[in-house]
């Protein structure tokens, strides 16, 4: 009950405050500053990133292959590059694929990246220093590194994990080829994702953490509430916009994600059978030079992950406006 | 306290950002008179020396001239070398695979080169001087090469009671099974060779006559699906099942033969010459080579000869000094110092008489089309062996579908 | 109250049991790591996977640090991490401020833009980057490699920024100004120290992506003396023969130690938040 009043209280006082809110930031004669702000970080986008939008679009709309690439000189082909890929079967199976990947990857990394977020506010500080390095050091291995160490644990010969669920009896798995089916490696390669992408949401969400009223948490607890009760009336709403963030971010960099898969399975395993969005646009377009089909693909790929992470965002752009 | 962690911060940033700028603009004015050079890794590890007599030779002719050597990896030089077609600032010389050359001399990437400038011309090795010839000129120029040998247990054999090298194949399966005989354990192999290894395959296709892929009046045709193709495929299916017993469908880097042979675990495996380096300090000693053997008395399996070129790219703006130097790394003595360091050097007069050399004697080489990068990278030949030794398809049917595969990705415009 | 002590302390002993457990789970592949770079060649390559180095060798890290220009490559590296990290926090928490603080009417506009950049496949975008920077001759020169890593970090530390900011209330601040700050003094003593763990956070993110980038340092820097330590990495596994494993993950390692220094160096403002008893109602 005590909750309620405090809550209650705070509502009150943001009404008094609001009118000297707008004051406090929106000072007369100020209305330039907001763009003053924001100008060195158009600058530095625009000026970088500027030509090679336009030159992406423009590619897009011609034939651009090896030949043209030395020539400097494309010729224009309109749509032709959008309408092959759209026609292309190969484009919607792996779009399906990815879609499905991209929500296992982003489910699993937000929870478990919840979840240990919660339990390093929870252990001791000698804990909290251990676990968070940790992370931090699974964060920092470069990826070819990680690929690398997954590869061989996973080796079918001498890996250890066929090793060790051996030796626990959860089944022979002794010479189990975990590259043998499509399932079985776009599932390493989600391990190898999540696993890699755990610190970082974890690590995020447990400053966002920090900013939970300490005091409300610990009247609550006083008062008997159940823990999941506080999580979803206190804790949730402070960290609600980094929630939301963290997982249009995870959208967005899972749906393009190249690097891992690639060199998980490996070029030579790589077939239009297990492709993902990213191997795709890679294969089908730089790889063979068509420079052309790339810049079209690159662009459908952007409105694609526009549309999936639109929920995502517009709610997250709502929560800045509200106030 | 707080602004001023921030102003110094400001500094340290802007110092730096003035560092790196200036360290850029000292660059600039040495490049003046350099010649830049891309070469793989491997010479950085393995003959640095002969990169170093080449750039003296280079520099006492021309003085005043630096060689700057830029060492890329396989993975991403041609990454790399896209962008500087597109903006500038590529090299005068680059090293290319021999199986990457024919796409980049049909988009004009190369500037024709006369090949009378270079050390015994005349005798390039045909695989080699092939893969730099498009059009009737020569855009490259044979670097050095490397073949296929089987790396063998001296000791296993004589344990076996093979008192003679396999002079044919025929002669190898009957070995394997006395192999096989005397080593029980799981996963042993008389003859290590992954399944999907296209390069061994192959060899057998064209050890039958068979073929890949051949050029009828300007259109690729396929060969994989001709009675003589069949027929090698056949042989390579019963080869494998006989005396290999690596996975089906695993690829010849995953695991690496040498490892599999250090383990204890293969009595010969068949690759690279190289693959002695690495057999582990066990095995060293006991360690020989051999050529592999045909399936016809007296004549040896056909090996992929793999190996580089160098080409002046069309945007270098010193292409005479660019084709100096390449004269220079490639002249007699410089192929000399290579072959010493177990390569095969470019020209069938300087051949010695290593088991290296000698298994490029019979050499087979992969189609020089536009496209065949893509039907490399597109997996077709590996996938249609998985198939094979499977048992997924028949031979017959994985050699049809493939050699049509082949034929329309080669087909392209 | 003994019982409730006592109730607490298992509590206590109970996450903490949970949280090594975790911590043994997730750092296991980078232990691997560790453990191989100082395995001998022949403990790598076994078939039976060995838990501790038998015969732990230094031999590996020997061989990493005499490879050429490692040094040079790390000072090449911190130059580069440190300028991008410092420059791009500053100017994307000026502008996640714009974003979270004020109304403007472009507002909409600019957030689309630092969403879209983000969705953008890098892999389109190296060539024709590549010949924007060669025109203004920033290629093969570092600032032309913070300038890219600059414009990739950017979007992300606004978006991240404004999250944080947006969770801090503005009443906050209108306290202070009511109790005769100056504005100044409120961002310094009241929004700074709020926003102490979302900075922190959001710079170790933009210092830990940058320093294990790899391709646009690649394609961009050529001189072997101006790169930075992930290309140098990728030296041990450029050939087309035996790469050098153990020496492979002796580098790797060594390249890991200044994230982690740095990121224990300001982990504790992460975690002040939560002890200090932030959001006082």
């Amino acid at each position: 009950m005590r909750g309620t009043s405090t809550t209650a209280a705070a509502a009150e006082t943001t009404l008094h405050r609001s009118r000297r809110q707008r004051r406090f930031w929106n000072r007369s004669g100020r209305l330039a500053v907001p763009y003053l702000l924001v100008v060195p970080v158009v600058v530095v986008i625009g000026l970088v990133l500027g030509y090679p939008l336009y030159w992406l679009a423009r590619l897009s709309t011609q034939k651009y292959g090896l030949f043209e690439l030395i020539q400097h000189h494309g010729t224009s082909v309109g749509f032709a590059n959008y309408s092959s890929v759209l026609h292309d079967q190969i484009f919607w199976h792996t779009l399906l694929r990815t879609v499905i990947f991209t929500v296992a990857n982003v489910a699993l990394t937000m929870v478990l990246g919840l979840l240990i977020a919660l339990l390093l506010v929870r252990v001791s500080t000698v804990v909290r220093l251990l676990l968070s390095s940790g992370l931090v050091l699974v964060w920092s291995m470069p990826v070819v590194v990680a690929v690398q160490i997954f590869y061989w644990m996973t080796n079918f010969q001498n890996g250890v994990v066929n090793y060790v669920l051996t030796e626990l009896h959860i089944g022979n798995f002794d010479q189990h080829d975990w590259y043998a089916t499509t399932f079985s490696q776009l599932s390493l390669v989600t391990v190898l994702i999540v696993w890699g992408a755990i610190p970082f949401v974890a690590i995020t969400l447990f400053a966002g953490l920090a900013q939970v009223p300490h005091d409300l948490v610990e009247a609550a607890e006083v008062d008997g509430a159940r823990p999941w009760a506080i999580f979803r009336d206190i804790t949730l709403p402070v960290i609600r916009p980094i929630l939301l963030i963290l997982t249009s971010l995870s959208i967005i960099w899972d749906f393009g994600v190249f690097t891992q898969p690639y060199l998980l399975i490996g070029q030579a395993k790589i077939t239009p059978g297990n492709y993902l969005m990213s191997i795709y646009l890679f294969e089908e377009g730089y790889f063979k030079t068509d420079f052309g089909r790339g810049a079209a693909i690159s662009i459908l790929m952007l409105l694609i992950v526009a549309v999936l992470s639109v929920v995502y965002v517009r709610r997250m752009v709502r929560i800045g406006t509200a106030q | 306290m707080k602004r001023r962690i921030i102003v110094a911060l400001g500094l340290v940033a802007v110092l730096a950002v003035a560092l790196a700028a200036a360290t850029s603009a000292a660059t600039k004015k040495t490049a003046a008179n350099s010649i830049t050079v891309w070469l793989q890794t491997d010479a950085q590890s393995g003959w640095p020396d002969v990169v170093a007599a080449a750039n003296q030779q280079f520099q006492s002719a021309h003085p005043g001239w630096t060689v700057n050597i830029q060492y890329q990896s396989w993975t991403d030089h041609l990454q790399k070398f896209d962008a500087t077609l597109a903006g500038g600032g590529g090299p005068d010389v680059i090293e290319m695979g021999n199986t990457e050359t024919t796409k980049y001399m049909a988009s004009g990437a190369f500037a024709p080169l006369d090949k009378t400038q270079f050390d015994n011309y005349a005798n390039w090795l045909p695989g080699l001087a092939a893969s730099g010839r498009y059009g009737g000129k020569t855009y490259a120029v044979p670097y050095y090469a490397g073949s296929r040998v089987v790396t063998y247990r001296k000791d296993l054999f004589a344990k076996a009671g093979i008192k003679k090298l396999p002079a044919t194949t025929a002669q190898y399966v009957a070995d394997a099974q006395k192999l096989l005989a005397k080593n029980k354990q799981k996963g042993f192999s008389p003859v290590y060779i992954a399944g999907e290894d296209w390069y061994v395959a192959m060899g057998f296709v064209f050890d039958y006559g068979g073929g890949i892929a051949t050029e009828v009046s300007g259109k690729w045709k396929g060969l994989l699906a001709s009675p003589q193709s069949i027929a090698g495929l056949t042989a390579f299916k019963n080869f494998f099942l006989a005396a290999s017993r690596a996975s089906k469908t695993t690829i010849e880097t995953n695991p690496n033969p040498y490892n599999v042979y250090a383990e204890g675990l293969a009595a010969s495996m068949v690759g690279p010459s190289w693959f002695s380096c690495c057999v582990g300090k066990k095995y060293t000693a006991s360690t020989a080579q051999f050529v592999m053997p045909g399936h016809i008395a007296g004549k040896t399996m056909p090996g992929f000869l793999g190996g580089s070129d160098l080409a002046v790219p069309i945007t270098s703006s010193n292409k005479a000094l660019a084709t100096e130097w390449i004269k220079d790394f490639t002249d007699t003595a410089s192929e000399k110092a290579l072959q010493a360091k177990g390569n095969i050097p470019n020209a069938t007069n300087l051949l010695g008489n290593s088991v290296n050399e000698r298994a490029a004697a019979r050499s087979w080489f992969v189609p020089t089309a536009k496209h065949w990068v893509d039907v490399e990278n597109g997996n077709i030949l590996r996938n249609m062996l998985g198939q094979i030794l499977t048992g997924k398809l028949t031979v017959k049917q994985a050699a049809q579908s493939a050699s049509d595969n082949v034929a329309s990705v080669l087909n392209q415009p | 109250m003994n019982r409730r002590r006592r109730n607490r302390r298992m509590r206590q002993l109970g996450w903490n049991v949970l949280g090594l457990a975790v911590f043994v789970v997730m750092v296991f592949p980078v232990y691997w790591m560790i453990a191989t770079a100082f395995k001998t060649n022949d403990d790598i390559v076994s078939l039976t996977p060995s838990w501790i180095p038998l015969n732990p060798t230094l031999q590996h890290f020997r061989d990493a640090i005499n490879k050429p220009f490692f040094w040079r490559d790390v000072v090449n590296s911190l130059i580069v991490v440190s300028v991008t990290v410092g420059i791009s926090i500053v100017i994307a928490f000026m502008a996640a401020i714009a974003l979270a603080r004020y109304r403007f009417s472009l507002r909409e506009v600019f957030v689309v833009l630092v969403i879209g950049i983000q969705m953008l496949p890098q892999a389109g975008l190296i060539i024709p980057l590549y010949v924007v920077l060669a025109r203004y001759h920033q290629v093969n020169a570092l600032s032309g490699l913070i300038i890219t890593y600059m414009t990739f970090v950017l979007p992300f530390c606004v978006w991240t920024l404004r999250g944080f900011l947006i969770g801090i209330p503005k009443d906050l601040e209108e306290a202070a100004m009511v109790d005769g700050s100056t504005r100044l003094g409120v961002f310094m003593k009241i929004l700074l120290p709020l926003m102490g763990p979302g900075l922190v956070a959001t710079s170790v993110f933009a210092f830990i992506t940058t320093w294990n980038e790899y391709i646009f340092a690649r394609v961009l820097l050529n001189d072997q003396a101006k790169q930075t330590v992930t290309v140098w990495l990728s030296y041990f596994l450029g050939t087309s023969r035996n790469t050098d494993w153990g020496a492979l993950m002796a580098a790797s390692t060594l390249t890991a130690i200044p994230v982690v220094l740095f990121f224990i160096a300001v982990q504790r403002r992460i975690a002040f938040g939560l002890t200090a008893g932030a959001v006082r109602g």
